[in-house]
């Protein structure tokens, strides 16, 4: 264990220059650095460190130590390693020391883990501290975290939980983060829309592992309940070799482990409700266990009007379930059993007449992940086995004709060895990674439906009678990955990564190598720049890619800047800019099938900005971004269908005794949208053909919203409770989502954001 | 995506567009062909039924109309005698045509007719915009147009002079159709409930227009068409 907690400090940075690291063994000192020593902290140590030998050289030094929500730790001890010298952590988390370089650091304190840091100039990085909990989690990271990239955070469960708008559902407080598209409302893509490209070229991946879903089908809930969430990455490019199959960015979500202590909570809300237990088993064992289910669906039926014309015969709801065992083998094996499942259905027929079968429409979509994993550390090596298997359906039937239900067993066995260095080829931190990953699935697929609309493509009139598209069988797609990666600081201050990851993908038989790499500097005492540039790819298995024999992967070569700048404790300022140039993109060619003929490409930049300190926390985002797309050789360039130059959050939120108090803004640009300029009857199948003008020449207005949120926080016996209040677009701002058009696209009207929603809620934890 | 057009289809009836029911609106409703399918030397009329914002519905014979598909068979479609026909060609003619067109021998050959009525402004703000619309005349076999039974209100409802029915009622109207025929009641009096059902509901409310049209058109697979209209009045 002791070991295991030698490494975290190097996972929590995730910065790439981090001076705290796995030391296995103790690295011998180096000569004193040139760089001058730092001005003191504002509040420095109250203790006063030992004296040292004085024949060895020593630098000062100062650092900040912090607990995994990037809280200040006050008073932990922090020792130089092999010597008395110890100083405690002010209130802030502050210390300085006088330390030789190249020695390390012991950082203890009583709620946490140990931690180890080296010195290796004046001001170090921050050093994360993890309560034994955490540790228990975070250590099976280590061999898999993305290397951070240029843009890239990780969103803390506790503090975004507190943005108001967000109705506590972590993901959905992803549209805070700059990049990535905003819409008023979640619908209409179950994936997210990262900086200009389309959904299903980002993967969401909870626990290493790609899920289908990202939000369950009503209420606007991601599948999995924030008490449930660990961490969430956000990286929306330039991510590293161990993941891929997509030509954006990932959205990565961590389960947690249960806590050391037993508890059990309980959460209902007008959305839904859930219960989440957790505690150990045994000395080596702890567990988590989630359920939530659907409360939007007792609702519904008493705000429909009896005047519609609708019969809900099986209404809207949803259930989703979690389990994670954690098993500690040994000192050098952790075992890990992760599952999660959602299952959302619905039944309604648009006519009081539930015989009509061809007013009715059916969805039922639902899947179960079960992930082992085993995690290995022992000295230098770190190694991560899993086998992961997913079973999902789709099923979704409208009226007599259109049907489509797919059902898709696969199976990913992955594995990773990492080995750290401290020192290796007269280079320092070198970390080299390797791994492999084989997917299989077989999709047994019965489908009878319309063409599908692609991205680009002019959205018709459902006809309820159009099955162009036909399918009864099975498909097998298999794809293999291996990739390896060596960073290494070839200076104090300069921080290399370089990879290269290899894909496989069986049934267009394409073979692609995918090279990407990182360089980060630390150009002064709060500054850092990165630079990143890579290829990617995503296979051809998006909807009717499945079915086609035309398509093949998609492409990406990413180039991204980034700048972070830390001007003072608690305060952070990261931006960005990239440029994303994509080709092999699939479109229709003229005789209908697709093939590999678009090109696109996305410029913008990027700004994050966050303060905490005290009981504030305060949140800035603004993204831009320009994305465009040529469908064929010789086509114009057209806007994207997510394209979305402006996107802008400022949250705030205070927290005082048992009141917290938050407020958010939002300012975002419409969607492009193509006009409609005429119709053509086409009177045997009765139905209108749409005469459109040129693709996305039209945009929604740009569209603002306040949205507010209260906290009350007390005791109940032994129950602590909170409940909450959360009003979204509390001054009413209805702005246009989208247009649509009448049945025959002669009329053209609004389809506007709700004018208000309030999302009530109650929390109990015993 | 679905989840937008069903969201949309469940609420966007609180938006101010016409409803496809809604016979008060400028637009082509169907357009027949008297016989859909026809054997060579055999001949076909083409007419339409026409709405107009602020007028009856109408039987219109269309002042425009020309052959979109296949070309070889543009000339099977003239204007005589005030109405437009087209003239199922010979064996020969119509063994070439499916070559065209890519068919199998003895395939019966589709022939795409588009018609026009100039005189209509386009509802989108282009003025003299054409409503144009297409109809598919089946050549090289015969089926005629369906005949229809209605009923209104539980009665027979043949063609008559004016229907009479009763304010805030749910009045049945009801076609009798197959299965994969497709059904359009339409009325400019009243709102419609299941318009696209052979079972539809009709029910006039005192802010609704009183007096209007009530009008059924049944399409069949085989390209049959067949329409029925009413005055119609509430009281």
């Amino acid at each position: 264990m002791k070991i295991l907690r030698r490494v975290v400090p190097l996972l929590m940075a995730g910065a790439g220059i981090a001076t705290a690291q796995p030391a296995p063994e103790q690295p011998a000192p180096e000569p004193p650095a040139p760089e001058q020593p730092s001005p003191a902290p504002e509040q420095p140590s109250p203790e006063q460190p030992a004296p040292l030998d004085p024949s060895t050289p020593t630098v000062p030094v100062r650092g900040r130590v912090i607990d995994a929500l990037g809280r200040p730790v006050r008073n932990a001890t922090v020792t130089v390693e092999g010597t008395e010298v110890t100083v405690r952590t002010d209130r802030d988390g502050w210390f300085r020391l006088r330390a030789p370089m190249g020695s390390t650091l012991v950082v203890d304190s009583k709620a946490f883990g140990t931690a180890l840091a080296t010195v290796t100039g004046d001001v170090l990085d921050d050093i994360v501290l993890l309560t034994e909990a955490q540790l228990g989690e975070t250590i099976t990271v280590e061999s898999e975290a993305p290397a951070a990239a240029p843009g890239a955070a990780q969103l803390d469960r506790k503090e975004l939980q507190r943005v108001p708008g967000t109705g506590g559902d972590i993901v959905r407080a992803l549209t805070l983060m700059p990049g990535v598209v905003n819409l008023q409302l979640p619908i209409g893509f179950s994936g997210v829309v990262i900086r200009g490209s389309s959904p299903q070229d980002s993967k969401v991946l909870i626990d290493d592992f790609e899920v289908p879903v990202l939000f369950h089908a009503i209420g606007f809930r991601a599948v999995v309940p924030p008490e449930a969430i660990a961490a969430l990455d956000y990286i929306p490019g330039g991510f590293d070799v161990s993941m891929g199959r997509a030509t954006s960015g990932i959205v990565a979500l961590t389960t947690r482990a249960g806590n050391d202590k037993r508890t059990t909570q309980a959460e209902v809300s007008l959305i839904d409700g859930g219960l989440l237990a957790q505690g150990p088993a045994g000395e080596d064992t702890r567990y988590l266990f989630a359920l939530r289910r659907s409360t939007i669906d007792l609702v519904l039926p008493s705000v429909i009007p009896d005047s519609a014309n609708l019969s809900l015969t099986t209404v809207p709801r949803y259930y989703d379930g979690q389990l994670r065992l954690d098993h500690q083998y040994n000192k050098q094996w952790k075992l890990t059993l992760s599952s999660i499942a959602t299952d959302d259905i619905f039944e309604l027929f648009t006519t009081k007449n539930e015989e009509a079968k061809s007013k009715r429409f059916y969805n039922r979509t639902r899947f179960v992940r079960v992930t082992a994993a085993a995690r290995y550390k022992h000295g230098p090596w770190s190694a991560n086995i899993a086998l992961s298997g997913l079973a999902q359906q789709f099923l979704f039937e409208s009226g007599l004709y259109q049907k489509i239900n797919i059902r898709t067993p696969t199976i990913t066995p992955r594995f990773e060895v990492t080995r750290n260095e401290p020192k290796a080829l007269g280079l320092k931190d070198v970390v080299w990674r390797t791994g492999a990953e084989i997917q299989s699935g077989r999709g047994s697929i019965d489908l009878a439906l319309p063409v599908e609309q692609r991205e680009g493509e002019v959205m018709t009139q459902p006809d309820p009678e159009d099955t162009s598209v036909k399918f009864n069988g099975a498909v097998w797609v298999t794809d293999f990955a291996a990739w390896t990666s060596l960073a290494a600081n070839f200076d104090p201050r300069v921080r290399v990564t370089a990879g290269v990851r290899t894909e496989y993908y069986v049934r267009p038989n394409e073979f692609s190598l995918q090279p990407r790499a990182e360089v980060a500097v630390k150009v002064a005492d709060h500054w850092k720049v990165r630079l990143s540039a890579g290829a990617f790819r995503r296979p051809p298995e998006y909807n009717s890619e499945f079915l086609s024999k035309t398509a093949d992967s998609e492409r990406s070569q990413q180039n991204i800047i980034g700048l972070q700048y830390e001007p003072r404790d608690g305060a952070r300022v990261q931006a960005s800019a990239y440029y994303t140039d994509r080709s092999h993109l699939i479109t229709r060619n003229m005789d209908g099938s697709l093939g590999n003929n678009g090109r696109g490409k996305t410029t913008g930049a990027e700004l994050l900005a966050t303060y905490r300190g005290g009981p504030w926390f305060a949140w800035l985002s603004y993204s831009y971004s320009h994305s465009t797309r040529i469908d064929r050789p010789g086509e114009d360039s057209r806007l994207f269908d997510f394209d979305q130059p402006h996107s802008m959050n400022a949250a705030v939120s205070w927290q005082r005794g048992r009141w917290q108090l938050g407020g958010r803004f939002q300012l975002y640009s419409g969607l492009p949208n193509t006009p409609i300029t005429g119709s053509v009857l086409d009177s045997d199948a009765n139905f209108y053909i749409p005469v459109p003008d040129r693709v996305n020449s039209d945009r929604a207005p740009i569209h603002h919203q306040l949205d507010l949120r209260v906290d009350f926080n007390w005791k109940a016996g032994p129950i602590a409770m909170t409940a909450f209040l959360d009003v979204q677009n509390v001054y009413m701002n209805e702005s246009i989502v989208a247009y649509f058009y009448s049945y025959d696209y002669s009329q053209r009207a609004a389809f506007k954001s709700l004018p208000i929603i309030p999302s009530i809620g109650l929390r109990g934890i015993f | 995506m679905k989840y937008l057009l069903l969201l949309i289809a469940l609420v966007g009836c609180d938006a101010d567009l016409d409803e496809p029911w809604q016979l008060d609106h400028d637009r082509i409703i169907a357009v027949r062909a008297t016989p859909p399918r026809i054997v060579s030397g055999a001949e076909s009329s083409i007419d339409a039924l026409v709405g107009r914002k602020g007028a009856r519905p109408a039987e219109e014979v269309p002042p425009a109309a020309q052959v979109v598909s296949p070309e070889s068979l543009a000339n099977t479609l003239r204007f005589d005698a005030g109405r437009w026909l087209v003239t199922a060609p010979d064996e020969t003619r119509l063994a070439a045509a499916r070559v065209e067109l890519g068919l199998m021998p003895g395939a019966p050959v589709p022939l795409v007719v588009g018609v026009a009525f100039l005189e209509t402004a386009f509802p989108s703000g282009i003025p003299d915009e054409p409503v144009p619309a297409i109809k598919t005349v089946w050549l090289g076999e015969a089926a005629d147009n369906p005949v229809l039974t209605t009923e209104v209100d539980g009665v027979d409802a043949p063609t008559a002079p004016e229907l009479v029915v009763a304010p805030l009622t749910d009045v049945p109207l009801s076609v009798a159709t197959d299965e994969t025929d497709d059904v359009n009641w339409l009325t400019s009096c009243g709102t419609m409930r299941d318009f696209d059902l052979p079972q539809a509901y009709l029910r006039v409310e005192l802010e609704d227009v009183q007096a209007g049209d009530l009008a059924v058109v049944v399409r069949t697979e085989r390209g049959g068409v067949a329409w029925r209209i009413w005055p119609i009045r509430a009281e």
